[in-house]
């Protein structure tokens, strides 16, 4: 097992592993590996100066921030100041940020290092990793095979050791779907707790800015480094900081409910089901109390997101008229970018109104009904994260199979509650990712059942 | 190119078919529009941004304009309706 | 013939800082593109901060001034208007469900109220495009087709600026402040909607021109087909802007990152406390309440600081008395000095002073005049302009020996008032005034000039 985040952070902060000696062993890591997993589309050419400045700080003894000298990739989605944010597009494909996400700066804050870009789907379309202009993203974990999407690059970047953190984005399961092909830690926080100012839009009303990490410690220091209010946006939950990492002592799981529901083993191959199975016996070995959940329309959710996102995309869309910069978007852009945009045209008219999104809307609302009562029963829901395993790279597949990947992480993106993913296994040879989904603002408890199953190997 | 369109066009709709299908039977709801429920934020007038930061704005904006002129406008197209005429 | 005139009047809210972004407004004070932001120039991925409270306020102000019912209690959402076209960054506009609706002005009916915000400024012929107009907060007023003519139509304008101007909350009319889409129609043609009108006289001209186009092709038997055009202001002539006129489908929805509004009763009873009368009540009550003449009032309230300054001095002194000081001297001073009410620095108590004097005749109104004006150039109190200007009124001493030598050198005057021929006092009066200096009253020159020569 390699070294955990919080050990390597504490050699940094001791003056044991410099902070640049940290980012030139990882540019070493991306400059051997990459070309083959192409996790990453562009590298940050200030990162070890800006590691040189924090080992500066270590040495005058000054305070440093949480994440001092942690190499950390981000998704080509959010805006980095000088940095391409191509949203790996043609239609981005030379737009250099001139502004820092408000993540970005939360980041920096805390002495990050931001160590490049990660290829994605484009525009955050897809499940695979493979839509991409920039070319698809290997699975490090099961070479060969999808890394999942669409933060496939911070997923495969992470499984690779090639970086430390991630940050990624999910609207639709593209933290927790990749994380779980990788055999790597996600999580998607609650709707509203990151800001998202400087998050290039896929749907407005469900993306989320979360971490990826190797470990559960180093997605709690990550999260708590970019979570809490701003005033740079409208759409924000009013909550302060919190102190994730502190939350991680609490080991037991004592007294917690965590509920299950038959819906999970309907939709997804029995295979993967065994080896979450597995893992819900050790959450009832480690003291939690199990408890059986109804979700009766939960895959009812999959079409209505794919619905709401195309409208929501197609309205985020129009601003890539290629005049300011960058290019038209339809006139560069790929199959599946297209495809929803035209989907969104479509289902926007006026007369279509009515039938198509608001109905949408209204399914929206059954869906977050349904799981906001569970979680009245529970403190947390876990089951898979993707019902099917990862199909090897370059394999045709249709729409309609890409969109079933995500039947089971798009409910919590429609209720806007929290969802993190942790390793449970391997199903021949691939790994299969435990999702922990929580009621709105209750990452300490995804996190906290998290942690328990990572230490229990 | 036609050929394409069409069938990303075809293919768009069958997620809507789904839809109608799996919705078939259900009541009619309050539609969800926001993850959050809230209304009347709003932010006082006041002091504008620090004219440093826009400065800077300025000068990478109009670094990544497709075409600008040396006032700093942003140079696109004539309108469509005066150039019919 | 049966014309409808309607219009849609898009107006800037004065703020410092932008609709959803904290740029400056002062739009025209800068080069291109400086008052700008990722999120007034659509970078990828800029998000709106939330609403300016001043310009929410000042939309519901105005409804309620016009008379409007304010949509309280129901859920209000900022919405995306779709549409391709250099000026918008984002390719959707900003604007809001109306807020207000039901109101009318010199009885126009008022539609609705919405809250928007401003483009960009693209110049179509040339092909730029400068943002920093982009975010700048509007208020949209749409009103009924019920004007008749483009007369009624520019008399309904100027009145509905009045009222703007009246909240004090609008950006005053100079430099595309105000703009409006005009939609007009005549009997047995399609509606014709002009976009590009950027003033007052641009609506009436554009009107005037559609009225005449239109009338010719129906004339004609050509029909006039529904269609939008654009007002060219240098040519004073409309031209097609479209070729395809189904309605255009803007795709609305609701800005998932904006949160609506719901506009308790509170807030609004808040807003209405503070709101300025509206001109055309303002105008009524002065009437009843001061008894002074309607066209005495209409100039009165034709700005709000005037009316402000009138009820004042008003309180000091005879009403009807300062009406008719408003109505001439004061606003012909104004007029001469190319003064708005705003700009006047005199205090209330100093024009009181001076109109106290008047009425008691220590100074008579030509004086009053001299030091009105002298007022408005430099403030100070009456009495020391008066000093200054020497002005003080003639004894009568002094006048009666004048008003004998005037007699005594224009006999043939004073013959041609006594067999009738009335204009000879006046002829007689000017050079007794003349001979004074302007310091005795005319009106008491004419009295004793007829008290001497006796009557015809």
């Amino acid at each position: 097992m390699a070294e955990g985040t919080l050990a390597k952070l504490a050699r940094i902060r001791g003056g044991e592993l410099s902070a640049a000696e940290n980012v030139a062993s990882a540019l070493e890591r991306i400059q051997e590996l990459d070309r083959r997993i192409n996790s990453f589309i562009e590298l940050n050419p200030n990162a070890l100066a800006e590691a040189e400045a924090v080992d500066r700080k270590i040495k005058r003894g000054e305070r440093v921030g949480k994440l001092a000298g942690l190499t950390i990739g981000i998704k080509s989605n959010i805006n980095v100041a000088g940095l391409r944010a191509t949203c790996a597009s043609r239609t981005l494909q030379n737009y250099v940020s001139p502004y820092d996400a408000e993540v970005i700066k939360r980041i920096r804050a805390e002495d990050g290092i931001i160590i490049g870009m990660n290829n994605m789907d484009e525009f955050a379309c897809g499940s695979s990793g493979e839509t991409s202009a920039f070319g698809p993203t290997d699975n490090p974990a099961a070479p060969g095979h999808i890394p999942g999407g669409s933060s496939s690059g911070g997923a495969a970047a992470i499984a690779a050791r090639l970086c430390d953190l991630c940050l990624g984005t999910d609207t639709g399961g593209s933290i927790r779907n990749p994380a779980s092909h990788c055999g790597i830690v996600g999580l998607k926080p609650t709707y509203g707790l990151v800001p998202r100012q400087g998050l290039i839009d896929l749907g407005m009303s469900l993306d989320q800015i979360g971490p990826l990490s190797a470990d559960v410690a180093g997605t709690a220091l990550l999260l708590e480094t970019i979570a809490g209010r701003s005033d740079n946006e409208c759409i924000m939950l009013k909550v302060d900081r919190v102190n994730y990492s502190e939350l991680l002592r609490e080991k037991s799981l004592k007294g917690m409910r965590i509920g299950i529901s038959e819906k999970f083993s309907e939709l997804t191959d029995p295979a993967i089901m065994k080896v979450i199975d597995g893992q819900i016996e050790k959450l009832r070995d480690l003291g939690a109390e199990i408890v059986e959940v109804d979700l009766p329309n939960l895959e009812r959710g999959l079409s209505a997101y794919y619905l709401i996102v195309s409208v929501e995309f197609f309205s985020g869309t129009r601003k890539f008229d290629g005049r300011k910069y960058g290019r038209r978007i339809e006139d560069v852009c790929g199959e599946e970018v297209l495809r929803r945009i035209l989907r969104g045209r479509y289902i926007s008219q006026k007369e279509y109104r009515g039938k198509f999104y608001q109905r949408a809307l209204q399914v929206r609302t059954l869906v977050r009904r349904e799981l906001l009562a569970a979680f009245e029963r529970v403190d947390v829901i876990v089951g898979p994260t993707v019902p099917k395993l990862p199909h090897r790279l370059g394999t045709k597949i249709t729409p309609m199979e890409m969109y079933a990947y995500d039947y089971l992480t798009v409910p919590a993106n429609l209720a806007g509650i929290c969802a993190g993913v942790v390793n449970a296994g391997r199903v021949n040879g691939i790994p299969v990712g435990l999702q922990v989904q929580g009621r709105v603002l209750g990452e300490p408890e995804v996190l906290r059942v998290m942690q328990a199953l990572e230490a229990a190997g | 190119m036609g050929e394409r369109l069409r069938e990303i066009e075809r293919s768009a709709e069958e997620i809507i078919q789904t839809f109608l299908k799996s919705t078939e039977n259900l009541p009619e709801m309050k539609e969800t529009y926001y993850s959050l429920e809230a209304y009347n934020v709003v932010r006082p007038d006041g002091e504008p941004s620090p004219e440093e930061e826009r400065r800077k704005f300025r000068e990478r904006f109009i670094s990544i304009m497709p075409r600008s002129d040396e006032k700093g406008n942003l140079r696109v197209e004539v309108a469509a309706w005066l150039k019919e005429r | 013939m049966n014309i409808k005139i309607g219009f849609e009047v898009h107006q800037q809210i004065a703020t410092r800082r932008k609709m959803y972004c904290n740029c400056p407004t002062n739009y025209q004070d800068v080069p291109p593109n400086t008052n700008v932001c990722p999120i007034c120039t659509g970078m990828p991925g800029a998000k709106p901060l939330p609403p300016n409270q001043r310009a929410v306020e000042a939309a519901v102000e105005i409804a309620l001034m016009l008379g409007c019912r304010v949509y309280t209690n129901q859920t209000i959402y900022i919405q995306r208007k779709h549409y391709d076209y250099p000026d918008l960054p984002s390719g959707y506009q900003r604007t809001s469900l109306p807020l207000a609706g039901g109101g009318s002005l010199l009885g126009v009916r008022i539609r609705e109220i919405h809250l928007e915000e401003d483009p960009g400024q693209y110049d179509p012929l040339g092909g730029n495009v400068d943002y920093n107009r982009s975010g700048i907060p509007l208020v949209e007023i749409v009103t009924e087709p019920d004007m008749k003519s483009p007369e009624e139509a520019r008399n309904f304008l100027r009145a509905l600026v009045r009222v703007l101007e009246y909240t004090g909350k609008v950006r005053p009319e100079a430099g595309g402040a105000m703009r409006a889409d005009v939609n007009i129609s005549l009997e047995g043609g399609g509606r014709v909607e002009v976009k590009n009108v950027n003033s007052i006289k641009g609506a009436y001209r554009a009107l005037r021109y559609e009225v005449i186009r239109q009338r010719e092709k129906l004339k004609r038997g050509l029909g006039v087909e529904r269609e939008t055009r654009a007002f060219l202001e240098s040519q004073m002539v409309t031209v097609p802007m479209r070729v395809k006129e189904t309605e255009e489908d803007y795709r609305y929805i609701p800005d998932p990152d904006i949160f609506p509004l719901i506009l308790d009763e509170g807030w609004v009873e808040k807003i209405r406390e503070r709101m300025a009368e509206p001109p055309h009540l303002r105008e009524s009550r002065l009437i009843s309440e001061y008894k002074i003449t309607r066209a005495a009032a209409e100039v009165i309230v034709s700005e709000r600081e005037l009316a402000d300054l009138y009820e004042a001095v008003a309180r000091e002194v005879d009403p009807k008395l300062v009406a008719i000081w408003f109505r001439t001297r004061l606003k012909k001073v104004l007029n001469y000095m190319k003064l708005r009410a705003a700009d006047i620095k005199f205090t209330p108590a100093q024009l009181a002073g001076l109109l106290r004097m008047v009425r008691d005749r220590q100074l008579t109104p030509e004086q009053g005049e001299l030091v009105l004006r002298e007022l408005a150039k430099h403030p100070a109190e009456p009495e020391k302009i008066i000093a200054r200007l020497g002005l003080f009124p003639i004894k009568r001493e002094e006048l009666l020996p004048i008003i004998a030598r005037v007699i005594e050198e224009n006999q043939k005057a004073v013959e041609d008032y006594r067999s009738g021929k009335e204009e000879a006092i006046n002829f007689l009066t000017g050079k007794v005034l003349q001979l004074t200096g302007r310091r005795a009253d005319p009106r008491e020159i004419t009295r004793l000039l007829i008290e001497k020569i006796g009557k015809k």
